[in-house]
């Protein structure tokens, strides 16, 4: 005996129907499974890139604070620190007469020569070490001169060079070479961190008490200062100096090459000038 | 993507020359900004050179690219190429805003990276949902997944 609703065409039909209906629904329910399955994928796909990108954001901050955030490693940032390095500079050159870059009486009867970079830190040992000692016991009393000659060390760029030299040279122009020179090494940045630009430069200048900017300017493009910074290399050459600081010193106008042993004591130097002024 | 890492790879290659053997790079610029740039204190990070780890980064890059496409691999370009991206933003800062000089070789890797970084975010994000059966499959034939597939790849 077999069964009625296989006999049945509508029977057939409703089961087409009913399993037309399920497999309908198992699509849409499988469309929908994948949909909500791809939405997870790109959740997580965001999610993740979101991740990578706080990290990487995180990593680019502590790098940046690690190497110095965003400072300037050249002029002190507050005004106090600005005043304080003016100041200390006022009361160590401020009174001892001045010719372009010799400091000190021009009758001294003894000169020293100092080859200097105003980028070379050890420059900087000297110039804040063992000089002001020198300028306050010599120089100021009116027994030796110093003359400040250039000789490229410490800064890599030639450019560089030339462009502060002849800054400090223009300052010299109105009798403030030393001034600008003894601001640069107590501001001066970090070697090699390219420090040195333009606005550096002009900042540093007006700083500079008493310099008259305009002319300051202006003297910067004679062309007779990048000869002398020249003149200064050829000079340092032919004494066969290859690294600042060096010195030249004797009676005014016999010098001779002088090694000191050190840049932050000025026994050596007291000496050798001592010496000199005996002879 | 291929194309543009080569191309970024022999850029760092020839900054790393020029750092360990101390020439000038070629720059049409003026006063040579880029031979102040590579010599400037920023051209290292704790005493490795930046232009050698942006060579070890494009190699790894090329790596990812040429390793078998999948999730993985995609995850990986675009780990590498965000970072890239982000180390590059701190070099051009320092050339902008602490050096005040611009390497030509420096932003035309920028440039790469960033071309890079956009294009490998885009083949993440657009990339073919992952199967059970295969590293990747067409999107119309996905099947539901008891946990998100993606996070089997993060390490």
């Amino acid at each position: 005996m077999s069964d009625s609703r296989d006999d049945d065409p509508q029977d057939d039909e409703g089961d087409l129907t009913r399993k037309q209906r399920r497999e309908q629904a198992r699509t849409q329910r499988r469309e929908l499974e994948q949909a909500e399955a791809a939405s997870a994928v790109r959740r997580t796909r965001l999610t993740r890139l979101g991740i990578v990108v706080a990290v990487v954001v995180a990593a680019i901050v502590v790098i940046l604070l690690a190497t110095g955030g965003g400072s300037k490693k050249g002029i002190p940032k507050t005004a106090q620190a600005k005043t304080q390095a003016v100041s200390e500079v006022t009361s160590l050159v401020g009174g001892i007469p001045q010719n372009g870059k010799v400091l000190g009486n021009p009758k001294a009867p003894v000169t020293l020569q100092y080859f200097g970079d105003l980028e070379c830190p050890i420059c900087k040992e000297f110039t804040l070490g063992a000089l002001p000692s020198i300028l306050r016991q010599w120089v100021r009393s009116g027994k030796l001169k110093i003359e400040y000659r250039a000789l490229e060390t410490a800064t890599r760029e030639p450019e560089v060079f030339k462009t502060q030299q002849v800054a400090a040279l223009a300052a010299g122009k109105q009798n403030k070479m030393w001034d600008f020179l003894e601001l640069f090494y107590h501001e001066q940045g970090e070697e090699d961190s390219g420090y040195v630009t333009e606005s550096y430069l002009q900042a540093l200048a007006r700083q500079v008490p008493g310099l008259n900017l305009p002319q300051w300017t202006s003297d910067r493009n004679d062309p007779a200062l990048a000869t002398e910074v020249t003149g200064d290399t050829e000079a340092a050459n032919n004494a066969g100096f290859t690294g600042t600081p060096s010195f030249e010193i004797g009676k005014t106008g016999e010098l001779h090459p002088f090694t000191p042993g050190t840049y932050t004591e000025p026994g050596p130097y007291n000496a050798q000038i001592e010496k000199l002024l005996k002879s | 993507m291929i194309v543009l890492t080569t191309i970024g790879l022999g850029v760092a290659a020839y900054l790393t020359y020029v750092h360990y053997s101390g020439a000038t790079p070629v720059c049409s610029i003026k006063g040579n900004p880029c031979s102040q740039v590579q010599k400037s204190v920023y051209s290292t990070l704790v005493g490795v050179p930046v232009a050698l780890i942006g060579l070890i980064g494009y190699i790894l890059i090329l790596g990812s690219l040429l390793a078998p496409e999948g999730e993985r691999a995609r995850f990986a370009t675009t780990v590498l190429t965000v970072g890239g991206f982000g180390f590059s933003a701190y070099l051009t800062y320092r050339e902008l805003f602490t050096l005040h000089k611009i390497c030509e070789w420096c932003v035309s890797s920028a440039v790469i990276v960033t071309v890079l970084m956009l294009l490998s975010i885009w083949r993440f994000l657009r990339g073919d949902v992952p199967s059970p059966g295969g590293p990747s499959s067409p999107a119309p034939e996905l099947e539901p997944e008891p946990t998100p597939p993606v996070g089997a790849t993060h390490s």
